[in-house]
């Protein structure tokens, strides 16, 4: 047990400290994170709506791709990744592969399918009976599509808090992406695993702190905006 | 005589087929391909009050979904103000459903507050949403802004948030107002409150009025023109007499409206 309180007592002196290698790999979390976060969001709200929305040809099967999608392990995106952007890959020239942008393409593919499939998820429960009082009122398609999203805002926030959770504390994609370079593309998650590897269980135990605190936010974020959106669900018909 | 506001003919709806409101590529997800709707020829005179009578199922619903341009007929025309309704109109069916606005059966408010409900329909038509317009229109259906208008939506009864989503579409000012069942689950002085709103959306500004209701008195009692459907299909036809018919002109046809059916 030694071993484990010397290093949490070490951790919490380097956290104290601003430790600039410990918060190099928050900061590069943060900016990977973000630029995932964004992309999937910007992309997957309008595709998410648009699954959710409209019957079209082959909709089931780009459901049951998204779904796939959702399910598929790390590390197996993180070698399609790798594959793509790799020198001799179709993406090569790039210059993708061991960069911050590009372990953020790497992310998006998983946050993408969250936020697609969630956001498919809450426009499909919005009641059909939302759609024809829109209609009625005047709304021309694209402020269908603004007030159908905003009518299912809670709901799209907890696709959006879950995205986050899954993007940053993943490793696979950020190592074989990111290659785990000190400085550039080191992050908590994989940081964490150099750490430990080397025995250095302060350095560990410190960025596991913050991911233990950034999953306790987003959990609470979560248990939140699922509150409220199954409170929104609940009533209030007319 | 002038030309019909709305001219309908051989109107054909079945569900298997209908799309609804298909300039937003939405379609109704039914199996049935029975016809539920069967007009061979109805025509709606400008500023007239037509009353649609008739059980649960016989179609009222679904014709005033084709005449507020949210369901498109598999076959047969529709006219609107001497203009075809076609798929090349119903690319801009918001336009047309604007100048005839429907207050459905089973309507359900957006997530917002009162004020923001009967608001935002004027918003889409980027038109200025000011308090005295709003409380003007919930005065109509006898609600006071100061209390009502910054209430959430949760907040309301199932009659309260009736007479919200009437005020919503009374505030549009629309050329035709589609009414489906304005007063069910309202009290008797709420029903009092609405019937005088919509009629004087009529009296005041010569709106077009097309209500179906269960209401037979009233429509009786209001309506220029009553159709009583059944099966889809218009089976008894009362008056063309602007004004609405006399209660005792029309016990002189007893069987078809001396009972309420519901």
């Amino acid at each position: 047990m030694d071993y484990f309180s010397e290093g949490l007592t070490k951790a919490v002196a380097l956290l104290l400290a601003l430790d600039p290698e410990t918060f190099s790999a928050v900061w590069t979390t943060a900016t990977v994170t973000a630029l995932a976060l964004a992309t999937s969001l910007l992309m997957g709200l309008p595709l998410g709506f648009a699954l959710g929305h409209f019957r079209f040809p082959g909709r089931r099967f780009v459901r049951l791709f998204v779904d796939w999608m959702l399910s598929l392990p790390t590390v197996v995106i993180g070698l399609i990744v790798y594959a793509l952007l790799t020198s001799r890959g179709p993406l090569g020239e790039w210059g993708l592969l061991f960069s911050v942008p590009g372990m953020a393409f790497g992310l998006t593919l998983l946050g993408l399918p969250i936020v697609v499939s969630m956001t498919a998820t809450a426009v499909e429960s919005t009641d059909t009976r939302l759609t024809q009082t829109l209609l009625s009122l005047g709304a021309d398609r694209w402020q269908l599509l603004l007030a159908t999203l905003i009518e299912a805002r809670f709901a799209m926030a907890l696709a959006a808090a879950t995205a986050f959770g899954r993007i940053v504390s993943e490793i696979g994609i950020a190592m074989m992406v990111g290659g785990n370079i000190k400085w550039q593309t080191r992050t908590i998650t994989t940081a964490i695993a150099l750490e430990t590897g080397k025995g250095e269980f302060a350095t560990g135990i410190a960025l596991g702190i913050v991911l233990m605190l950034v999953a306790l936010v987003v959990n609470l974020l979560v248990g939140l905006l699922r509150g409220r959106s199954n409170g929104h669900q609940a009533g209030g018909r007319a | 005589m002038s030309a019909p506001l709305y001219q309908l003919r051989g109107v054909e709806v079945g569900y298997g087929e209908a799309s609804f409101a298909a300039s937003v590529a939405t379609t109704v997800a039914t199996t049935v391909a029975a016809s539920v709707l069967n007009v061979p020829e109805l025509a709606i005179a400008r500023g007239s009050i037509l009353g649609l009578a008739g059980h649960n199922g016989s179609g009222k619903s679904t014709l005033l979904k084709v005449l507020g341009f949210l369901l498109t007929p598999h076959a047969g025309e529709l006219s609107f103000d001497g203009r075809l309704v076609d798929a090349a109109a119903l690319r801009a069916g918001h336009l047309l459903r604007r100048r005839a606005v429907l207050l459905g059966q089973d309507t359900c408010l957006l997530k917002r507050s009162v004020a923001a409900n009967v608001a935002y329909g004027l918003r889409l038509r980027g038109q200025p949403a000011s308090q005295n317009t709003l409380a003007e229109a919930l005065a109509l259906v006898g609600l006071d802004f100061a209390e009502f208008g910054p209430r959430s939506w949760r907040e309301l009864s199932g009659g309260e948030a009736r007479r919200v989503a009437l005020a919503a579409r009374l505030v549009l000012k629309p050329e035709v107002l589609l009414l489906d069942e304005p007063t069910t689950g309202l009290d008797r002085a709420s029903v009092g409150h609405v019937q005088q709103a919509v009629l004087a959306a009529r009296q005041t500004r010569g709106a077009t009025l097309v209500i179906a209701s269960h209401d037979v008195d009233w429509l009786k009692s209001c309506a220029d023109t009553v159709l009583h459907l059944e099966d889809g299909r218009i089976v008894e036809r009362l008056g063309d007499r602007p004004g609405g018919h006399s209660a005792d002109h029309l016990g002189e046809s007893p069987g078809v409206y001396g009972v309420e059916r519901t």
